[in-house]
């Protein structure tokens, strides 16, 4: 029998990993398969957690923390509506800059509404409890298990569950026509356009899904923790998403998921052991100058990416042939 | 109400002469590399950081740590776009992969500076001031040096972009860099000065922005970026001028809303701006037929 405390680590390792990866999967079908860089990846992480913390705790109460607004739904009500809203939330960032404007002037938009929506939550105190963030959010189906150690492994059957699901979804998405046409908008949006392909629809689509997948993961991150701050989804938080997926291989499941497990897992738990050396505050610095040098090295070095996403072409007759490898798109 | 308003132009003012200094360098850069680079920001701070050194443990006076200040500023910039930003390019790194790599770099100097200033609040020795008041604006004598020493610097790289042969390269080379090759040019030499006059202003900016707080750290210069960015855009990416101009409209208009509601909403304008601009009039306030197709999807 492995011992508690191992159990536990365990345990966190695996339901952090999948929600991580259930975000990155949203974000890899935007950045990956459409070609949309969005930099404000964490504003539907970020209302997707609130609105799970905000079903659940129920009316504010005291001065303990202030929040705007609370009910005690049960589960799994506060998750679907934190999909909801992470795709409501992501759709209107979509209406800004679908089909508007041009790739990299959508990522300085979507930068700046991350960024400033960041701020404003901070500052506002009565919204969300401001910086401190909220604290004490209720875990789903607590009471349905009696020891702590039972209650990990439920949680990491839940998180191991949605995972697979939003692979399934994503997976299902590239591999379907829309796929196709995903990738077409990805590579060049004159010819998508040109082909009749409504390049505005085929954001705003990918930006509703892929908020919701960043919605529910803000979520199932919030009621594990039992808490969320707007630490939890700052700008650093999609880049460190962006890192783990294009080292990884961007546009393709497995890419995603093995960038994942190397950069915010993996590099966070393997620092984790390093003996406390210097200033509070001097490790996290240090992590990352090296995430920061690490995503510099993958543009530099292996632009595709550890898995590098096949290349699929359609001969004449219909049939399709996969090339592994395809020109450094990063 | 309305003296709060006056007030505020004073302030306004202030952040004109930051804001001017810095989007001129961003809006510089772009237009002679096509880089939109995050980093920028982070240069402000080093060079910030650079004056304090010198003025903390140096003794210098702020205003001669001001030319240092711009120096070392202006050489990170060359290295950075020399050493990192133009091989990726070179690489094939696409358009999605410079900005990605444009904020690896701000994460790496930032956090880099924070891992040798360490955590904590900093603040320059400011020379004793005198305050004036005229026209119901009530300004310090340091401020309007700073002020003084923007317009200085903006007025050098007008004469520079206009009047110099260095200028004319430039201009060539932000219009046409293969031609501006092709023509005897040395555009790596022209986008070298470019970048390290554009570090110089940021450099300058980043002191500016430093003296005129209470107390900064290494994360200050950050919070301006989306400012900076929604002037940048607002003038029109890659053009000088529209810069400056946007930036006395977002400096004044900025500081009122600080003033009327709080500062907060400063950020917020300043996005509302950015969005605003983009979707109704993508070449910025300047008066091009050509640049605002580029900034549209297709």
């Amino acid at each position: 029998m492995i011992p508690e405390a191992w159990q536990f680590y365990i345990a966190t390792l695996i339901v952090l990993y999948a929600v991580t990866l259930i975000a990155a999967f949203g974000l890899n079908l935007q950045y990956g398969v459409t070609g949309i860089l969005n930099f404000g990846y964490a504003v539907p992480i970020g209302v997707g957690g609130y609105t799970a913390a905000l079903l659940t705790l129920g009316p504010p109460q005291g001065r303990f923390q202030t929040y705007w607004f609370g009910l005690e739904l049960p589960f799994p009500l506060p998750w679907l509506a934190a999909a909801a809203m992470g795709a409501l939330v992501s759709l209107a960032l979509g209406f800004i800059v679908a089909g508007r404007l041009r790739g990299d002037y959508q990522a300085i938009v979507l930068l700046a509404v991350s960024v400033i929506a960041t701020r404003l939550v901070q500052v506002q105190k009565e919204i969300v409890n401001g910086g401190a963030g909220l604290a004490n959010v209720p875990q789903p189906l607590r009471d349905f298990v009696d020891s702590s150690i039972a209650y990990q492994w439920l949680y990491v059957g839940l998180a191991v569950a949605v995972a697979g699901g939003t692979w399934f979804v994503v997976h299902r998405i590239s591999r379907a026509p829309l796929g196709r046409a995903l990738r077409a908008v990805r590579d060049s949006p004159e010819v998508a356009a040109a082909l009749g392909k409504d390049v505005a629809r085929l954001q705003l689509l990918v930006m509703a899904i892929g908020g919701a997948a960043g919605g529910l993961s803000g979520a199932m991150t919030a009621q594990y923790l039992t808490g969320w701050n707007p630490e939890s989804w700052l700008l650093l938080v999609t880049f460190t998403y962006f890192t783990g997926i294009i080292l990884g291989g961007a546009g393709n499941a497995l890419g995603v998921a093995v960038g994942i497990a190397l950069i915010p897992i993996g590099f966070r738990e393997a620092t984790r052991f390093l003996p406390a050396i210097g200033y509070p505050g001097l490790i996290e610095a240090l992590q990352w100058v090296v995430i920061g040098l690490l995503a510099l090295l993958v543009l530099w070095l292996r632009p595709a990416g550890i898995v590098p996403e096949r290349v699929v072409a359609y001969e004449p007759t219909g049939r399709a042939r996969w090339h592994i490898g395809r020109r450094g798109r990063s | 109400m309305l003296e709060i308003l006056i007030a505020s132009i004073g302030f306004g003012l202030i952040t004109v002469s930051i804001l001017s200094l810095a989007s001129v360098g961003f809006t510089l850069q772009f237009s002679v590399t096509g880089v939109l680079n995050l980093a920028f920001a982070d240069v402000m701070t080093l060079a910030g950081f650079t004056a304090w050194l010198l003025n903390d443990s140096l003794g210098l006076s702020i205003w001669a740590t001001i030319p240092f200040a711009g120096i070392v500023a202006g050489l990170i910039s060359v290295v950075l776009n020399r050493a990192i930003l133009q091989p990726l390019l070179r690489r094939g790194t696409s358009v999605f992969g410079m900005l990605i790599a444009t904020l690896a770099l701000s994460l790496v100097l930032w956090n880099g500076l924070l891992a040798i200033v360490r955590p904590g609040f900093f603040f320059y020795d400011m020379p004793p001031v005198t305050v004036y008041r005229f026209l119901g604006q009530i300004l310090t004598s340091n401020q309007l040096i700073f002020m003084g020493l923007a317009a200085l610097a903006l007025l050098s790289v007008h004469l520079i972009l206009r009047r110099s042969k260095l200028g004319k390269a430039m201009r060539a080379v932000a219009a046409n860099p293969d031609l501006a090759r092709a023509s005897g040019i040395p555009s790596r030499l022209v986008v070298d000065t470019a970048w390290f006059i554009s570090g110089f202003l940021g450099g300058i900016a980043g002191v500016a922005l430093f003296a005129s707080l209470p107390a900064f750290d290494t994360s200050t210069a950050r919070g301006l970026l989306v400012v900076i960015l929604a002037t940048v855009v607002l003038g029109g990416v890659g053009h000088v001028y529209g810069a400056l101009a946007a930036a006395v409209v977002i400096g004044l208009s900025s500081e009122m809303v600080a003033a009327l509601a709080a500062p907060q909403w400063r950020d917020v304008l300043a996005l509302l701006i950015l969005i605003g601009v983009l979707m109704i009039r993508p070449q910025g306030i300047v008066r091009d037929v050509s640049g605002g197709r580029e900034v549209a999807a297709a």
